[in-house]
């Protein structure tokens, strides 16, 4: 058995709102083993975004208060004083976000953001590290790697630049890759690319990775485990296939099938069927309800648990041994599921 | 009265392209659109997909003449778009609605729900009097399934999936034949999404509209339209029935396309074989001579630059495709004369 990358305890993140206290975070417990991909999904405002944020410490300090304990590669990034954090931030762990336009500096060239990243981490001059460089251009895929250093931002694709953001995350060979909604800005085809990227890298490296996302079809693909967010907390998580195919969760349920299928079968008078829906919006983090926080949306509430208390997070199927011979059980938290009844 | 509603022939939208910077290296010509042929019928929920940059917007733009077209025909219930005068036009405008992208941008921020759900109805007078405008606006949304007790709040006070309903509501107003619907899921969560696509398809049947349902989204397109229609370029490269198109395409970048749309099935998604198609889409300010996928395309062969395709049968009845696979049939690039068409049958 190896050990975990990242271990995260109970994270809980508050952020300090005109309209007080949001509860973002709301003990969030999970691991990452090398070389594995966990899949945080949920919806805006469930805290997938806010809770990695937290991690690497990029939550301005003045509003939010963090909680709990985040062991990456046994070091606690949450009590880490922040020389340290910079320190850790690029070898430790890279961070890929949805808009590559935003994340890169525009003033300047692909070449000098990949480079600064080296040689912050790295005592190297500046001929190996451009030489570097172009290396990690080229193992991301981009055309003619030499002349893209010296090109700017807006000079690429956000296909291309996103295979930037992605280079200059791994350039310094990171224990673990987070990566916040990175393909969501992209189109499918391009979206494909940058995912056999990411994965070939992830072979290659070894790297673990916290792939945050929406999008229930991209976690399908790569994900080995699956973490459901809902109101700050996890509802549900368990391997791919357990959440996917065998949801436990009423959340859960109600996402999938919210999905239109691309496959779906057609009727005798070409109908598709309606979508099902989960009525209502989230709850605002201002606000979470008592008791269970799915239960004012909750196609199936009727437990006189669910509005006063919270439904801990239970396993619901039998444990699986994944890829690193780690118990990868399927667990809920909901009074509503058959198993927990 | 004629079966089709919206009729595009030939349709160009291009755009002068003006040199930035210090070297002023010659502007050139951007074909957003570029000989798009495209029947929408009466009743009929046309889906449009492409990738950004493809022209789908642009498309929907010209269509409702909210962009000039450079060169092609547009007819709208039998009369020529690009020929109306400022009467015709506003009856235009009147018959055929948008909902846009983003529910951020496209609503005024100073005007309460009922403001801006009632314009039309002032613009075109399709309710004269304060009271019975009031009662068309609740009568509006609730439709689109909103209380009526909110048409006094301000846009800043709704969800996106509410604020799309706002601009629903608002496209409806005018009583429209024809809603081009650009990107009108694309801002909302998952769970959101769902609730705007049941509604668009019930108003749909409800009220008999024709849709346009411009998105990059495959499945949610899939799932809402009659008829697709993919664009690759400034063209429309496969059209049609939706159940087709999406089981059984048949021109490579459709299937591209396709197969790199994920599906939350794992098991299905790690038996799929993605067809990952090389490099970026050509600039369309350069567009390839001859089939304009070709750079792209793994199937490609000698006709490919040399002539350009033309959408013609290929598959299941009413589905067309532009590709050579299916016999080269278009317009040989080198050929000066329009009418040199040359056509091989398919072996």
């Amino acid at each position: 058995m190896t050990a975990p990358v990242l271990e995260v305890d109970d994270l809980r993140v508050q952020l300090r709102t005109p309209r007080g206290t949001a509860h973002v975070v709301n003990g969030l417990s999970y691991s990452v083993g090398p070389g594995e991909t966990v899949a945080v999904v949920g919806e805006s405002g469930s805290g997938k975004s806010v809770s990695v944020l937290a991690l690497l410490g990029l939550l301005p300090q003045r509003v939010a208060t963090v909680s709990g304990r985040a062991l990456l590669q046994g070091e606690d990034l949450l009590s880490m004083p922040p020389e340290r954090l910079r320190q850790v931030r690029g070898p430790g762990a890279g961070m890929v976000f949805q808009d590559p336009m935003t994340s890169l500096n525009p003033v300047l060239t692909v070449g000098r953001q990949i480079v600064e990243g080296l040689r912050a981490h790295a005592d190297v001059n500046a001929a190996a590290a451009r030489r570097r460089a172009a290396e990690l251009l080229g193992e991301v895929g981009l055309p003619d790697p030499e002349r893209a250093l010296d090109r700017y931002p807006h000079e690429l694709s956000g296909g291309m630049r996103q295979r930037v953001v992605i280079a200059i995350a791994l350039s310094n060979s990171p224990a673990l890759l987070i990566a916040d909604e990175a393909t969501t800005a992209l189109d499918v085809t391009v979206q494909a690319q940058i995912i056999d990227l990411v994965e070939r890298l992830q072979t290659d490296h070894g790297t673990g990775v916290i792939w945050i996302t929406h999008d229930l079809g991209v976690v399908a693909g790569i994900a080995d485990r699956v973490l459901v967010m809902y109101g700050g907390r996890c509802v549900e998580d368990g391997t791919v296939d357990d959440v996917l195919e065998r949801p436990a969760h009423p959340y859960t349920r109600g996402l999938l099938g919210s999905l239109p299928d691309l496959a779906a079968p057609v009727g005798p008078g070409g109908e598709v069927p309606d979508l099902t829906t989960v009525p209502g919006l989230p709850p605002p983090p201002t606000d979470l309800p008592a008791g269970c926080v799915f239960w004012p949306r909750c196609p199936v509430r009727g437990d006189a648990r669910c509005e006063t208390e919270q439904p801990p997070l239970v396993q619901v199927g039998s444990g699986r041994s994944g890829h690193f011979g780690r118990e990868l059980p399927h667990r809920a938290a909901t009074w509503c599921s058959e198993e927990v009844r | 009265m004629s079966d089709v509603l919206v009729s595009a022939r030939g349709l160009e939208v291009h755009f002068p392209v003006r040199s930035v910077g210090l070297r002023r290296t010659g502007g050139g010509v951007l074909r957003a659109v570029d000989g798009v042929d495209l029947d929408i019928h009466r009743g009929e929920t046309v889906g449009l997909v492409g990738e950004s940059g493809c022209g789908k917007s642009t498309l929907g733009n010209a269509l409702l003449r909210l962009v000039p077209p450079t060169g092609g025909r547009i007819t709208f219930d039998g009369s020529d778009v690009t020929a109306l005068d400022r009467r015709g036009l506003k009856e235009m405008r009147r018959r055929a609605g948008m909902v846009f992208q983003d529910p951020f941008a496209s609503l005024d921020p100073r005007r309460t729900v009922a403001q801006t759900v009632a314009e039309p109805l002032e613009v075109h007078k399709l309710r004269s009097g304060r009271r019975e405008r009031a009662a068309r606006v609740g009568e509006l949304l609730e439709m689109v399934g909103l209380d009526p007790a909110v048409a006094s709040r301000y846009p800043h006070e709704f969800s996106g999936g509410q604020r799309q309903r706002v601009g629903i509501a608002r496209a409806l107003a005018g009583e429209p034949d024809f809603l081009v619907c650009d990107e009108a899921i694309a801002s909302l969560d998952v769970s959101v999404q769902a609730q705007v696509l049941n509604l668009l398809r019930r108003l749909q049947r409800q009220l008999g509209l024709t849709l346009l349902f411009i998105s990059h989204d495959l499945s949610a397109v899939r799932h809402l339209s009659d008829r697709i229609a993919v664009m690759y370029l400034g063209r429309v490269v496969e059209v049609g029935p939706a159940a087709t198109v999406a089981s059984d395409p048949q021109m490579p970048y459709t299937q591209a396309l396709l197969s790199a749309v994920p599906v939350p099935h794992p098991a299905r998604e790690r038996a799929r074989q993605r067809i990952v198609l090389r490099g970026d889409v050509p600039s369309p300010s350069a567009v390839p001579s001859g089939c304009r996928f070709r750079t792209r395309c793994p199937y490609v062969f000698e006709p490919c630059p040399d002539v350009d395709p033309a959408l013609q049968p290929a598959g299941a009845p009413g589905q067309l495709a532009a590709c050579h696979l299916h016999g080269v049939v278009g317009i040989p690039v080198a050929d000066d004369t329009p009418e040199g068409v040359t056509t091989t049958p398919t072996s």
